[in-house]
């Protein structure tokens, strides 16, 4: 290996860029940027300013935060529900003067001023609520009124009862704890902020009415199509949102015992602020508490930290601003491209070798060399068959096959011309097994394993696995079964080929060819899947031995055959049968004479064998070019191969015509006959074997015959 | 720039075949004139069509149904011409240029590395065009992927023993026609995708046809009708792609056999140890037309200005593949499909028009 090729190695195989892509996938993955802002902003300013990280100054600078925390969480469930409120600092205002004058000038207990700040959230909250959800007028204009109105209300209100509150000398100890006081080193607005973060949440995540805002958000018109009751939940944003105005309006009032003409002011500006620069979308439906949470944290950092350094408030305002147009662009920027990016950097392909291989062309005199002699299979289904990736026969000589519209097709003997809908799986119905009952067993790609009885009934049997905790992207779902076998005590052994890719971009994972395939079972009596074996490129085929003491499978990237033991002094482990070859081997099923019949789903080439080599090549060649362009290990020729129990070749056969058979990823020996399947073929190949024992089945060797 | 393009590196892009160059079946639907192994250099008179197979020059008269070998070179024949008053020259896989005038004997009048284009000019003189000085002319690909451009054209006197160099610093000039009307020569410039006018006295080359989708090859005269030019292999976006990444394309032609190479090609789909791009995967049995290929079929009619006025496609799943020469031969568009193994007659403004 030169030392570029070694360079190269070390690059792709031990840096994890496939993590980015899955990252990418995760919904979470929106927070990163906030994040990143809000951790330098903290660091930032917090060791610019002297003593910032004292407990006693912590205390008190979050004190504020909790209450601004509180008002961005409400705007945020309005914007999320595809709305705007700029009345919070108003609401926030009037509901601060409400508590103070309910405490101080009425003399009425500490609860009675908490719901008069509540109420007067929800009053105005309400007029919003009906106004832009009932009436349907403009968000934006009916919170500016109630801005306007508000703001005029309190202001008003203040110059004639201002001096009452001061004068008056009623106090409560609970009044004064939920100002001042803290409780395990947090104050009373922080704490308050921090459950009501965590009900909204989950409200917003778990919850029905929580969905509807999100889907209102997203998309108005699908929400109502959906049955939502569109105005009704919009109604309830603006609500919430004066409810916590009203809230953050009771908690200031506390801490400053008094109400001023700056109570509240300006406040909208910094909350709308907060929700965009957390990432929460203008557009609505897309945000979260979290971000609301950040997002507070930021701008209430930057606030108060610039006044602490002595900048002026054309500053402030100055960088808020632009904060704000960084954040609106990035959004817009962000939301137009992440599939892109995500489309862009998902295939993240590894350094492979593969090893020497004999010369798989007619006439190479190896034991691998095709020949032309598929041609002459007689075809079933012609036209009416779209992707039969696996064929099975049942006893009564019936032919069974999946197709690519989820359907099972039972081709009747003898003459299989006629055909039914067997049953529908609603996947793509890959490896295909009896089990001893005649319940037929499915790989279903993209879904998991099914069972389905004689009568066509579809039943789920499993679609996850344990998960692994290396993973980023949920393995435990199972993403691409693809064949199966059933063991004599009904335990299903099966593949699940990728952890990266979904089913119908197998050839995807070829590009990458990172070792993310997996041998499972299933075992039906405890319903429970487990994985037996990790870290395959791409396992695809499964065959019980004939002696039933091992499982044989597939690797098929790795153009290698395996052996796991049942039992034995190796049980448990898997072995290597079959390495190097020329060919992608897929399903494995018994051959009458002990063997067994391989199919290959294609050719290795010169070309792609050599860009497995080169991974920088194919990470460019996947970004810059669009998909059809893509270099692919040739599979438009496959073949059939017949090895015995050592792994050694006994027979190969193929179709180098290219019109009846290019591509095999399955074949079945019946009553002397070899029944072929393609996944991306039109048709099923029925080819006499010569000298095959002519009363055979499958059925029998795993069943026995019909008592 | 597109932002992107900071994370991906710029995307690949060739130019798509629209207008007169939209695609069609004209060659596959075209009628068969013969069938031959790897036929090549059509020159036609008035009477006879000539070709050339491996080293045999061979003579198919009109209404024949076999081709008649006329003469074997010592070498395969990589270009024909021949002139008005029936003075030939052929020039060899091993570099010779030989002439025969008035029915003498072939005498060699000069020796290239990589003669490739042979043009009777007026007067006593035959231009050249010599591919590559590092590469013999079977080795043409192997010149496209190193990226040469160390082509030249010649001007040759036939008696004098004179030699003038028109042009060098060309990547592969594949074909040559004379503008007798423009007083120019035509040279397809192949890996550059474009046709260049060279003035016949000499001087500096001016593209006239660029951003071709596929690799120029021969050019012929129509007398005054304007030209036949081929494109003997489709641009590839992966090929393109390949021409940029160095390793790979440098550890591909130390390690891989030529035929297997991610590289154009005069037919594919020969063996499966070629290379297959995801399109060209065959899906319930069609293999898709406008699937990425390495090899394709294409005649393109140029005006008398030397602009594509119409075309005739065999695409991907075509089989008349790799053009490599077309004449007009009694009014009919001819055309040899060296890819394809048969010489084809397009029926007279048959299917190709924009």
């Amino acid at each position: 290996m030169t030392l570029r090729e070694t360079l190269q190695r070390w690059r792709y195989n031990f840096i994890p860029d496939h993590l980015l892509g899955e990252i990418l996938t995760k919904r979470w993955a929106d927070n990163a940027i906030p994040f990143l802002a809000m951790v330098a902003t903290v660091a930032g300013f917090g060791l610019a300013i002297p003593g910032f990280f004292k407990p006693s100054s912590l205390v008190e600078s979050t004190r504020q935060l909790g209450e601004f925390t509180i008002v961005v969480i409400g705007l945020s469930v309005v914007m999320l529900a595809g709305g705007i409120d700029l009345s919070v600092g108003s609401i926030f205002a009037l509901a601060a003067f409400a508590a103070v004058s309910t405490f101080f000038i009425f003399g009425l207990p500490v609860w009675v001023a908490l719901l008069s700040a509540l109420a007067v959230g929800a009053l105005f909250g309400a007029f919003n609520g009906y106004l832009v959800g009932y009436l349907r007028l403009r968000a934006f204009l009916t919170t500016l009124v109630t801005l306007v109105i508000g703001r005029a209300l309190y202001d008003i209100l203040v110059i004639n009862f201002a001096a009452a509150v001061q004068q008056s000398d009623v106090s409560s100890p609970i009044w004064d704890f939920i100002g001042d006081g803290q409780f395990m080193g947090l104050s009373m607005a922080v704490i308050i902020a921090l459950v009501l973060a965590v009900i909204a949440h989950v409200a917003l995540t778990r919850s029905r009415p929580g969905w509807h805002i999100l889907a209102v958000g997203g998309s108005r018109r699908s929400a109502h199509n959906s049955g939502i009751r569109v105005r009704e939940t919009v109604f309830m944003s603006y609500v919430v949102s004066g409810l916590c105005a009203g809230l953050a309006g009771f908690l200031i009032a506390c801490r400053l015992s008094g109400a001023g003409p700056g109570t509240g002011l300006n406040l909208e500006m910094l909350a709308i602020t907060a929700a965009v620069v957390g990432g929460n979308s203008l557009g609505g439906g897309r945000g979260s508490i979290a971000k609301a949470v950040m997002g507070a944290i930021i701008v209430m950092m930057m606030n108060n930290s610039l006044i602490r350094l002595g900048f002026g408030t054309g500053t402030n305002q100055m960088v808020l601003g632009l904060m704000l147009a960084a954040a609106v662009t990035l959004d817009i920027r962000w939301l137009k491209n992440r599939h892109k990016v995500l489309n862009e950097v998902y295939v993240a392909p590894v350094h492979v070798r593969l090893p020497e291989t004999p010369s798989a062309l007619p006439g190479s005199g190896s034991s691998f060399a095709l020949n032309n002699v598929l041609s002459k299979a007689d075809a079933i289904g012609l036209g009416e068959l779209e992707g039969p990736e696996d064929v099975i026969l049942d006893r009564d000589d019936h032919l069974y096959c999946g197709t690519r519209h989820g359907e099972i097709v039972r081709f009747f003997a003898p003459d299989y011309r006629r055909s039914e809908v067997f049953a529908h799986t609603g996947g793509f119905p890959l490896g295909l097994a009896f089990a001893q009952d005649g319940t037929l067993l499915s790989c279903v790609g993209a879904m998991g394993l099914y069972a389905i009885s004689p009568r066509g009934e579809v039943r789920q049997l499993s679609a996850e696995t344990n998960r692994s905790y290396r993973s980023i992207v949920d393995d435990a779902r199972l993403r691409d079964p693809n064949d199966l076998d059933v063991a004599p005590d009904g335990r299903i052994f099966f593949t699940d080929s990728t952890t990266r890719y979904d089913a119908h971009d197998w050839t995807l994972d070829s590009i990458e060819n990172r070792p993310t395939g997996r041998l499972l079972v299933h075992d039906p009596k405890t319903g429970i899947t487990r994985t037996l074996l990790d870290n395959y490129r791409y396992t695809n085929g499964v065959c019980l031995a004939h002696d039933g003491k091992s499982v044989l499978f597939a690797e098929s990237w790795a153009c290698r055959v395996h052996r796991y033991w049942l039992e034995g002094p190796k049980a448990g482990t898997a072995e290597c049968l079959i390495d190097g070859m020329p060919g992608y081997p897929d399903n494995i099923n018994r051959a009458s004479d002990g063997t067994y019949w391989m199919a290959w789903l294609g050719m290795r080439t010169p070309s792609f064998d050599l860009s497995l080599r080169h991974p920088s090549f194919r990470k460019h060649m996947t970004r810059r070019l669009p998909n059809d362009e893509w270099l692919f290990p040739n599979i438009n020729t496959g073949g059939v191969v017949k090895f015995d129990e050592q792994g050694t070749i006994i027979q190969t056969m193929g179709d180098l015509t290219g019109v009846s058979h290019p591509m095999v990823t399955s074949m079945r020996e019946h009553k002397g006959h070899l029944f072929i399947g393609g996944i991306l073929n039109n048709r099923i190949g029925r080819f006499k074997i010569e000298g095959a024992d002519p009363n055979w089945t499958g059925m029998s060797s795993y069943w026995g015959s019909r008592s | 720039m597109n932002i992107l393009d900071f994370f991906r590196g710029k995307a690949v892009t060739i130019p798509p075949m629209d207008g007169a160059l939209k695609p069609n079946r004209s060659l596959d639907e075209a009628a068969l004139v013969v069938a031959h192994a790897e036929p090549d250099n059509l020159v036609a008179d008035g009477h006879s069509l000539f070709f050339t197979a491996g080293a045999q020059l061979l003579e198919l008269a009109h209404g024949a149904r076999q081709a008649r070998v006329v003469e074997t070179f010592p070498a395969a024949i990589t270009a024909l011409a021949k002139s008005e008053d029936d003075a030939w020259a052929v020039a060899l896989q091993s570099g010779a240029v030989l002439v025969r005038e008035k029915r003498e004997a072939w005498r060699e009048i000069a020796s290239f590395k990589c003669p490739v284009a042979l043009a009777f000019g007026a007067g006593q003189f035959l231009y050249l065009g010599n591919g590559s000085e590092a590469h013999p002319p079977s080795a043409w690909a192997h010149d496209l992927m190193a990226k040469g451009s160390s082509g030249s054209v010649w001007r040759l006197a036939l008696h004098a023993g004179e030699r003038e160099r028109l042009a060098d610093g060309l990547a592969f000039p594949f074909g040559i026609a004379v503008d007798h009307a423009g007083g120019r020569l035509l040279v397809s410039e192949s890996w550059r995708h474009r046709v260049l006018a060279i003035p016949s006295a000499g001087g500096a080359p001016q593209p006239v046809l660029a951003k071709l989708p596929g690799y120029p090859g021969r050019i012929s005269d129509r007398r005054g009708q304007g030209f036949l030019l081929c494109l003997f292999a489709p641009r590839n976006r992966l090929i393109e792609l390949v021409l940029q990444e160095d390793a790979y394309r440098m550890d591909m032609m130390a390690e891989i056999p030529r035929d297997y190479w991610v590289a154009p090609a005069l037919a594919s789909g020969k063996t499966f140890l070629e290379p297959l791009q995801c399109g060209g995967v065959r899906t319930m049995g069609i293999h898709k037309p406008w699937s990425p290929s390495r090899s394709y079929g294409l005649v393109v009619e140029l005006g008398a200005d030397a602009e594509p006025i119409a075309s005739h496609h065999s695409r991907a799943d075509g089989k008349r593949h790799g053009i490599v020469s077309a004449v007009e031969w009694l009014g009919h568009i001819t055309a040899a499909a060296r890819g394809g193994d048969c010489i084809v007659r397009i029926a007279a403004h048959g299917g190709g028009e924009a």
